[in-house]
């Protein structure tokens, strides 16, 4: 069989996956939400509610319907693209999300872009002088970034830029003074777009300790893994018959070694983004920052189930999506790969 | 090794120049505020601005400064009329009352404020509001009985009707506006009677423009940004870096409360108290062993050190409290519970076997998500462990608060923290909540809020003195008020620990800081002084 042939039926079986794999996560989010203790009733009421006001409430919101009923017609909201209700708000769940997934992919986006510079950076800096101290540096940035503890370190940096030095807001995505821009969600492209200095700044300046936070503690994942594979690579027989050739050391690694060490890197990145939008979670509720991470805990909190079903579904479905082209790309830019 | 070229080695170097250029003028380049507008914070988003849909403090908060009460209670608990004229008048039998509204009122969008639209706004509330039972379990029928006169036919004679309707949540609504949503929350929007409009809502920042009609005093400043942060730390952060102008002290870490009760008290800060209203307690299963023999739960009260326990818990921002009325409600009877005495405590224990070799086992449980309720079973624990240790072995668990609200009802906690704050300062707001009962077999409540609420204790003729309580007033009111504390604090199916009030903390050119009587923040008395 042809490389295409098996090109595309390798793609054509990731692709017919993909709504067998919502379908599962789907089914176990909703049976997950009811099994967890706690109901809806009793974090929208409180403790005194009378059992009749409860019962109406219950009514209202149709969580008295059996349970195969309730799961029947979740799957074919489903079908049909819609998620549902607020129970807190009474908002369209897919409102909620297309409010918030810009502000997710922002932080998400800006934090990942920070973690391969500044991660590939340090993975790439102590290469010249393997066990020297840069190389060693780089090795204790790669190991201390990763076992960082989110949460403790966002409150450090939060404390220190924000609160002690000033420097930069505590949280949010604007100061109270500007109104949301109208437009994509995403407020720096916004700003630019409408050429507005004072939004661009605002949101600069609002994006940058979560962004920095994330993307330092995504960056040692880059750094640990172009350290490892530049180090094979550079150990290979390809690059010391490069080496033979008389090529000169930084033509070696820059041409040779680099291109090859970099392939991997391209899936740690896709599983980088799956991994962004746990890590994101602490990041968004330190920094009072209004994306997914931060509206599905709050929906936890809340028992929102079909908040919680509709975020928990929207960001399985990108994490699939991703997953499913980082595969074609490394498919289509490694010839050895083989299906 | 990598040969490092004279041209290349500017591009880090120009890099570098501009990356500290960009940040350079990130950092110097904050958006100016305007300081006449007050940026307030707190903790809790708001997810609805509908009354219909308000439950949380925030919201009720945020609708205070948006429409006005029919009447507003004073930190001492006096009523005074606002979009009424006067008082309710009350039929003599104490089943009909009448609200006259004053003249020229109009809501937001220019439309009268009258009797049909007062009608409309409760009937609303009744129909789709999430507290409706407030309401709808007391009124029987609402009619209008001239333009400006509104007639309230009550089930049976409630003497706290006035007190019920001060309450924020019956802010009137234009029925203009709310037309299309007379049975369904207007989520975004609000048109009211209040001194300020809403110029923008988001679940996390609202605006706040001053209305220029507003026929009552205008409010002391150009407007109000009331924003939201998730966590503590940032709140607390927000206040000291100068970001934020007033802070709501609402579920920040007590820690921080303290430190910043510290700098108002070195002038760093301006800081107000509430009416502590808020109480906190533990809730006993009395109707399964161990908890169903009196002496045991009468020695669990004696046992609490409420002073060093609060000291540690909320370094005494609380306040021990030994009743479950606040003192600052008529009827309260302070000091109805007993009071810390060990050793009376080992003598009841001693009687009902323990203290000789055997211990009580007894688990104490605590909402997880609470800070200060996991603080406090810790340190009674070791308390109880320090001073009844041969008697009273305390195993401390927690749980999520959805969850224990959940299973209280199902009596699935012996002894659990919970804590209450009313929807009106009325006695009957905080007894009813934790003694009635619809249903009981002697002592043994089997329906009604005292099972819903964990304790499922009653004692016969409970129910009629809390009814009757309803009915009564005056001297006569609070004798029977004060009777019913009593056979609760001989019972004790709770035992009361502390007092909360909210605190409210600003910057120290931010005047007007002051609470009314339900412990809401005053928006519209803020102001910057001296600008």
């Amino acid at each position: 069989m042809s490389r295409h042939a098996e090109l595309g039926r390798y793609l054509a079986g990731r692709v017919l996956l993909v709504p067998v794999m919502l379908w599962l996560i789907a089914t176990l989010v909703f049976l997950l939400l009811r099994v967890a203790p706690g109901d809806p009733i009793d974090a929208l009421l409180g403790t005194r509610a009378t059992e009749e006001a409860r019962a109406a409430l219950r009514g209202q919101l149709g969580l008295d319907r059996p349970l195969p009923a309730q799961y029947t017609g979740f799957l074919l909201q489903l079908l049909r693209g819609q998620l549902g209700t607020s129970l807190t708000s009474g908002e369209e769940v897919i409102e909620v999300i297309r409010r918030s997934l810009p502000a997710s992919l922002e932080l998400g986006l800006t934090a990942l872009v920070l973690a391969a510079l500044l991660g590939l950076a340090v993975g790439f800096s102590g290469i010249a002088r393997p066990e020297g101290r840069l190389d060693l540096a780089g090795r204790l940035y790669g190991i201390g970034t990763y076992a960082l503890p989110p949460f403790w370190a966002a409150m450090v940096i939060q404390l220190v830029f924000a609160v002690w030095l000033r420097w930069l807001p505590v949280g949010g995505r604007l100061p109270p003074s500007l109104p949301p821009p109208d437009g994509s969600g995403f407020y720096v492209l916004d700003a630019l777009v409408s050429a507005d200095r004072p939004l661009l700044v605002a949101s600069l300046r609002h994006l940058a300790l979560p962004a920095c936070t994330l993307g330092l503690l995504l960056s040692g994942v880059f750094t640990n893994a172009l350290r490892l594979n530049l180090r094979r690579a550079l150990q290979s027989d390809y690059v010391e018959a490069a080496r033979s050739r008389g090529l000169p050391e930084r033509r070696v690694v820059l041409r040779h070694a680099l291109p090859n060490a970099l392939l991997p890197v391209l899936t740690i990145t896709g599983i980088t983004v799956a991994s962004l939008i746990g890590g994101a979670l602490l990041i968004e509720v330190t920094f009072s920052w209004p994306g997914l991470a931060f509206r599905l805990q709050e929906a936890i909190a809340q028992r929102d189930y079909p908040v919680v079903q509709g975020i928990v579904v929207t960001v399985a479905a990108l994490v699939v999506l991703v997953g499913v082209l980082v595969d074609i790309l490394v498919a289509l830019l490694d010839p050895r790969i083989r299906f | 090794m990598i040969g490092a070229a004279a041209p290349r080695q500017r591009c880090p170097a120009l890099g570098l120049t501009l990356a500290l250029a960009l940040s350079g003028s990130l950092l110097g380049c904050a958006t100016p505020r305007d300081l006449n507008r007050i940026v307030v914070a707190r903790k809790a988003r708001v997810d609805s601005v509908d009354p219909v849909q308000a439950v949380s403090l925030g919201a009720i908060q945020l609708l205070a400064a948006l429409g006005d009460p029919l009447y507003r209670l004073g930190p001492d608990g006096t009523l005074t009329p606002v979009l009424a004229a006067a008082a309710p008048r009350l039929s003599a039998d104490g089943l009909q009352a009448t609200v006259r509204l004053r003249e020229g009122l109009r809501f937001h969008d220019g439309t009268p404020l009258d009797a049909a639209a007062l009608v409309f706004s409760l009937e609303r509330f009744m129909a789709i509001g999430r507290l409706s039972y407030l309401l709808r379990d007391r009124v029987a029928a609402l009619e209008v009985i001239a333009p400006l006169e509104m007639r309230l036919t009550l089930k049976a004679p409630y003497s706290p009707l006035p007190e019920l309707l001060s309450s924020t949540l019956l802010t009137p609504v234009s029925p203009t506006a709310y037309r299309d949503h007379a049975d369904r929350p207007l989520n975004t929007r609000f048109v009211g009677t209040g001194p300020y409009r809403l110029a923008a809502f988001d679940p996390q920042r609202q605006r706040l423009e001053p209305w220029q009609d507003y026929p009552g005093p205008p409010p002391a400043n150009r407007g109000l940004d009331l924003i939201s942060f998730s966590n503590s730390t940032a709140l607390f952060g927000a206040l000291l870096s100068d970001e934020v102008d007033v802070l709501l002290s609402s579920s920040l870490e007590s820690d921080q409360q303290r430190a910043l009760h510290q700098r108002a008290g070195q002038g760093g800060l301006k800081e107000a108290v509430g009416p502590a209203l808020g109480i906190t307690y533990l809730a006993l299963r009395t109707d399964q062993p161990p908890l169903d023999r009196p002496e045991l739960r009468r020695a669990l009260a004696l046992s609490v050190a409420r002073r060093p326990v609060n000291a540690r818990v909320s370094h005494g921002l609380n306040r021990p409290w030994r009743s479950v009325v606040p003192p600052s409600i008529g009827g309260s009877l302070a000091g109805a519970w007993p009071a810390y005495d060990p050793e009376q405590a080992r003598r009841l224990l001693r009687q009902s076997g323990y203290c000789q070799g055997e211990r009580l086992q007894l688990p104490l449980t605590f909402r997880s998500n609470s800070a200060n309720d996991r603080l406090f079973a810790l340190t009674w624990q070791a308390q109880i462990a320090r001073d009844l240790g041969d008697c009273i072995n305390l195993e401390t668990s927690g749980v999520e608060s959805t969850t224990a609200y959940r299973q209280l009802g199902d009596g699935a906690f012996p002894m659990i923290m919970l804590d209450w704050k009313p929807d009106f300062p009325d006695a009957d707001s905080y007894l009813s909540p934790l003694l009635s009962c619809r249903e009981s077999e002697g002592e043994r409540c089997l329906a009604g809020e005292s099972a819903s609420g964990g304790s499922f204790w009653t004692r016969p003729g409970l129910q009629e003195q809390l009814v009757r309580s309803q009915e009564i007033r005056g001297e006569a009111r609070t004798r029977v008020l004060e009777d019913i504390q009593r056979e609760a604090a001989g019972g004790v199916p709770v035992i009361p620990i502390w007092l909360e009030a909210i605190r409210v903390w600003g910057q120290p050119r931010v005047g007007g800081l002051q609470f009314d009587g339900t412990g809401l923040l005053r928006l519209a008395r803020l102001s910057t002084e001296g600008r």
